[in-house]
Formats: structure tokens, sequence, C-alpha cells
């Protein structure tokens, strides 16, 4: 099984349809929480905009949404979490190109498989940390200002989106790895 | 080794590691975390910092500026207000010699009032405007250039997600800084125009023009672009009388734009979520070297260096305005590589505190707001610069037979410009200043 699943990643037996699954998996997954994301952000659009119409039309007894900035505070927090691996899975973290002429194909696919690697670690350690904060927050009952939310509720959101950031980042260190066995692919 | 030497060589292992093509965010922050070890001499301290660090930066309240304004952009672009705004600047200019041209550049100033970016600016208008001066007989270098210049007018333009991010390093007033970009912006759109002119004066088979079209037609086409002035006037007058704050101005944006692109039917459920993963990708682009930048930043100010480098130079009597020169040198350089964000990010919380010491005969804030303007357009040169100017690059694609050394060659003219514009306002510190002095 091991075996199977480590030729089918540097492709070089005729397994290829397994890392194919697992690419449009990860590529449905990323996406899916981008979107997830992309909507809290819109939801947090039409909040903001009822809250400030809401604060504006007061004299005829209406207000503005309670809680408005935290939940701002705690849906940014989950659509960024939410975007990360779709922003890793399409490479669009910015970059400095300048050298890559001097390095080849091989060169740029070793380097590429380094990078992923460290984001893969970097992306373990936030999970990690985030996950070990939540508990932080857990135990001391602590809670947003307004809303009287507990705090936890918002590392809890966040935390899915880091893990799929790190399962997205591993993906990404495993299609690094085949593409410096066949540069060409 | 001290502290301070481990502060030192922190930069060039940087900077090996982004030549070396890894994300500049993921240096930042690998450095960061290194540097901390280094000098606390354990893991412990800098790793139980990240239990609270990333949640607390991308939970940030003043950061959510950032996704709202790219997502209004977003909307912006599918609102088909570019095409609107350019059948108004055409009807005004296009009978002048170059005039096409000129309205691009009219329409990029109106896109880039309701648009924070310079990317979505070059590629939205670059669509609508690239077929109409191929139609109208523009040479391939003057119409390539034209658009990538005028993208980032989106930037120069208040609303600005650099000058957003540059007033919360640096701990000033977002609505001051707008109001401080808006006089250099307007600058920069007739900058264009007087380049525009002169370049089809020079060689007058480049550029064709249109029938003159009668005042009171002009006025009514005037008319379609009402949405952009509303929402400009909402979102930037509503952040400077203090109606709502930054953020809340960027939903209202953002609210106002997607009722425009849902009115305009330019908004169904593929070009929705098209958006949405747009937005996504900028958002945790930016989001993750505003993360790597704030561990390295945090490195940075526990070795002191920022501090001793500051106090070192200004003890040394330097003129401040030799200092000034190298540094926005050093980012016209820098942008020939980096992109702007990165840049700021890498650079202010350095070169900041370092400037504001220096005596240039006005108050820190004023000071800080000029700079701030000075390093926004010279980033902003960086998109138009080759070999990685994104601006020309995205214009590039879209006028698929044209060589890019022709877009190099169109847009040089303009890099002039830009320069020329700089160096006005380093001279007249006024022209930044005016409009703030007037409204504060």
């Amino acid at each position: 099984m091991r075996s199977a699943f480590v030729r089918s990643i540097l492709n070089t037996g005729n397994t290829r349809s397994l890392m194919q699954t697992i690419s449009s998996i990860v590529h449905g997954l990323a996406r899916l929480m981008a979107l997830l994301g992309g909507f809290v952000l819109v939801l947090l659009v039409l909040m903001t905009t009822a809250s400030i119409a809401g604060r504006a039309m007061s004299s005829i007894g209406l207000a503005p949404i309670p809680g408005d900035f935290e939940l701002v505070e705690m849906g940014m927090a989950f659509a960024v979490f939410a975007f990360l691996p779709w922003c890793q899975l399409q490479r669009g973290h910015a970059s400095v190109e300048i050298m890559s002429n001097l390095f080849g194909n091989r060169g740029n696919a070793f380097l590429d498989l380094v990078s992923d690697l460290l984001m893969f670690l970097v992306a373990l350690l936030i999970t990690w940390q985030l996950g070990l904060g939540m508990l932080d927050k857990k135990s001391y009952f602590e809670t947003s200002f307004i809303l009287q939310w507990p705090s936890w509720w918002g590392y809890a959101t966040a935390l899915a989106g880091a893990c799929v950031f790190s399962l997205v980042a591993f993906y990404c260190l495993l299609r690094s790895i085949r593409h410096v066995f066949r540069p060409h692919t | 080794m001290s502290n301070l030497a481990i502060g030192l060589w922190s930069f060039p292992i940087l900077i090996s590691l982004i030549f070396l093509r890894m994300p500049i965010g993921l240096a930042m922050l690998l450095v960061g975390l290194g540097g901390s070890v280094a000098i606390n001499g354990t893991t412990l301290m800098i790793v139980a910092q990240l239990k609270h660090l990333t949640y607390g930066t991308f939970s940030s309240y003043s950061l959510s500026i950032v996704p709202l304004f790219l997502l209004m952009g977003q909307f912006a672009t599918l609102g088909k207000l570019s095409a609107a705004l350019f059948k108004a600047a055409e009807a005004f200019l296009g009978h002048r010699r170059g005039g096409v041209a000129m309205a691009a550049v009219g329409a990029c100033a109106g896109f880039g009032s309701i648009c924070g970016s310079s990317l979505a600016t070059a590629a939205t208008m670059g669509q609508v405007a690239l077929p109409e001066l191929k139609k109208y007989g523009y040479s391939n270098a003057l119409a390539t250039g034209t658009l990538a210049a005028g993208g980032t007018l989106g930037i120069l333009i208040p609303p600005s997600v650099i000058l957003v991010i540059y007033a919360i390093l640096t701990e000033q007033n977002i609505a001051k800084l707008f109001a401080a970009a808006m006089i250099p912006g307007l600058l920069a759109a007739l900058g264009y125009m007087l380049t525009i002119h002169v370049y089809a004066r020079l060689f007058p088979a480049s550029a064709g023009t249109t029938e003159r079209v009668p005042w009171a037609q002009r006025i009514i086409i005037m008319g379609s672009t009402w949405p952009v002035f509303i929402i400009f006037m909402l979102v930037v007058g509503g952040i400077y009388l203090g109606v709502f704050t930054p953020t809340e101005a960027a939903a209202v944006g953002a609210f106002g734009t997607g009722l425009v692109a849902f009115f305009n039917r330019g908004l169904h459920w593929q070009s929705f979520t098209n958006a949405l993963l747009a937005t996504a990708s900028s958002t945790a682009m930016i989001f993750f070297i505003v993360l790597g930048a704030a561990i390295f930043n945090a490195f940075l100010a526990s070795t002191q260096l920022p501090q001793t480098l500051a106090e070192y130079v200004s003890s040394q009597g330097y003129d401040p305005w030799l200092i000034l020169g190298l540094v926005l040198l050093l980012y016209l350089l820098l942008g020939c590589v980096m992109d702007s964000l990165s840049m700021i990010l890498l650079t202010v919380p350095i070169f900041f505190p370092i400037m504001v010491t220096l005596d240039f005969g006005m108050s820190a804030e004023h000071f800080a707001l000029w700079f701030g303007i000075l390093v926004l357009i010279v980033v902003e040169v960086g998109l138009i610069t080759p070999p990685v100017g994104l601006n020309l690059f995205v214009i590039n694609k879209m006028a698929k037979d044209v060589p890019i050394v022709e877009t190099f060659r169109g847009v040089t003219p303009f890099v002039f410009a830009d320069i020329v514009r700089v160096i006005l306002l380093v001279l007249f510190p006024g022209i930044t200043l005016w409009l703030v002095k007037l409204l504060y």
C-alpha cells in the first residue's frame, strides 16, 4: 500500500490515477474552503452595511447591530485562514522570480521543494499553536466584549481553515517532490 | 554574537532566501523565528507567541479593511463601470491629439477612485480600452504603455490598499493619508496625459483621434458614470467626515460596487465565485506577508537594530535630503524585482524610524504623510519597470500580438513622468500636504 502510494507520487508506476484523485480532492477542498471564507466576507459586508444603516437611522428607532466590530474580527479571522489553502495551492504567494533563469528547471524544482517543505512545517506549527491557543482561551473562559461569545469559538473556526492549510501544504510538498523527479510534467 | 550582530546578519540571510524564490512572507517568518531563537537561546518563547499571534493578526479590525477593499475592486470590475468611464473620458478628450489614450488614463483615474488595486485597474481598463486604441490606430507601444501606467492610478488615487498597510505600520491616520494622496494622484493622471500629448506630437502616426462630441452629449454620457461618484463620495467622504471607520467604509464600498455589478448584470454564479476566489488568493498572500513581517519585525525590534540604526544615522549629521534621495532610489531599484506590498512591509519598519528622526522642517505627522506618499509612488513605479513590472505583463497578456519588448518601450516615457513627479513632490512637500492642512 505504502509503496504504491510512493510510486504514484513519483509517478513511476502505472498508479497515476491515485495522485490525480488526491489532486482533485485537495483542489475541491481548498476551493470549497476559499468560497466559504468568501461567503463569510460577503456576509460581513452586508452586516456592516446594515449596522451603519441602523446607526444612521437611530432617530426612527433603528440601532446598529450589537457587537458588529467583534463579528467583523471573528469573521475575518475565519475568512483569512480559509483563504490560505487556496493561495498555497495556486502558488499565489509573492516571491522574487528574477534569478529563476539562472537555476534551470532542476534547480527551480528543487528550490520549490525546499520552500514547500518549509511552508508545510510552518503550516503545521501555526495549526498546532492555534489549537493550543484555542485551549488556552477555553480554559480562561474568555468571552468577547459585547456579545459575550466564548473567544475560543473564533479560534475553532480558524482552526478548520488552518487544518486544511496544513493538508494542502502537504499536498503541495508531494507535488514538488514529484516535480523534482519529473521536471517537465 | 551580540543581539545587534544577529539583527544585522538576518538581512543577508533574508535577502538570499528571497532571491532563492522563497515566498517573501515565508522567508520573513522563518528568519524572524530563527533570529528569535538565536537571541533567546530557546524555541519556547517564540513558539508560545504563535498561540495568539496568528489569530490576532488575522482578526485585526484595522487590517480587515484589506480584504474588503479587494472585494470592492473585484465587484467594481464586474460592474462594467470601466466601459462607462472610458466612454465619458473619450467624449471629453477623444478629439485631441492622443486623446483616446488620454481618455484611457482619465478612465483609469476614475476607476482608481473606487478600486484600491493597480492590477485590477490595469486588467479591467485594458479589456475596455485596448480594442478602442487599436481601432483608432494607436501604436502597440503607446497603447500598452498607457494602460500599464494608467493601471498604477488604481493605487495612487485613494482608496489604496498599500496606503492602508503603510498607515497601520506607521500608526498614521488613514483618512489623512488618503487626503494627502489625492493631489499627487491627480497630478499623476495629468502627468500621464501630458506624456501622451508630447509622445503624440513627436510620433503623430502613433495616435489617432475620434470625432468631437458636442457638449450637451458629453454631459449625458458623463451621467452614466454616476455610481462611481456616489461610491467614491460615500467611501472617502464617509471616512473623512468620521461617519464611519475606514473598515466600515470599505464594507460600504464593497456593498455599493456589488449592487452596481448586480444591476448591470455582471454578477452571476460563475463571476461571483471567481471574484471571491481572486479576493481569497490576494488576501491570503497579503496576510501571510503581514504575519511574516510581524514575526520578523518583532525579532528586529528585540535586537534594537532599528533604534540603533536611527540613532547612528541621526548622530552622523548626514544631509536629510541626501538620505531621502538614497532611500527613494533604493525603492526604485527594489521595485524592479519585488512586489510593492512586500517592499513596504519589509522596509518601512526599518526606514521609517530612521527617516522620522531627520529634520525636513515639518512636524513628524506631516513628514509621515509626505514620506508615505513618496514611498507609495516609488514602489508603484516598480509595477511598470521591467523585468518584473506586473502591470506590463497583465496588459501584454491581453494585447496578444504585441511583443513584451514593445510594451517595455511604450512604458518608458511614463516611467520618466513618474520620476519627474517624485522629484517635484520631494522638492515641494506643500503639493502633498496642502489638502491635508486644508481639511484638518
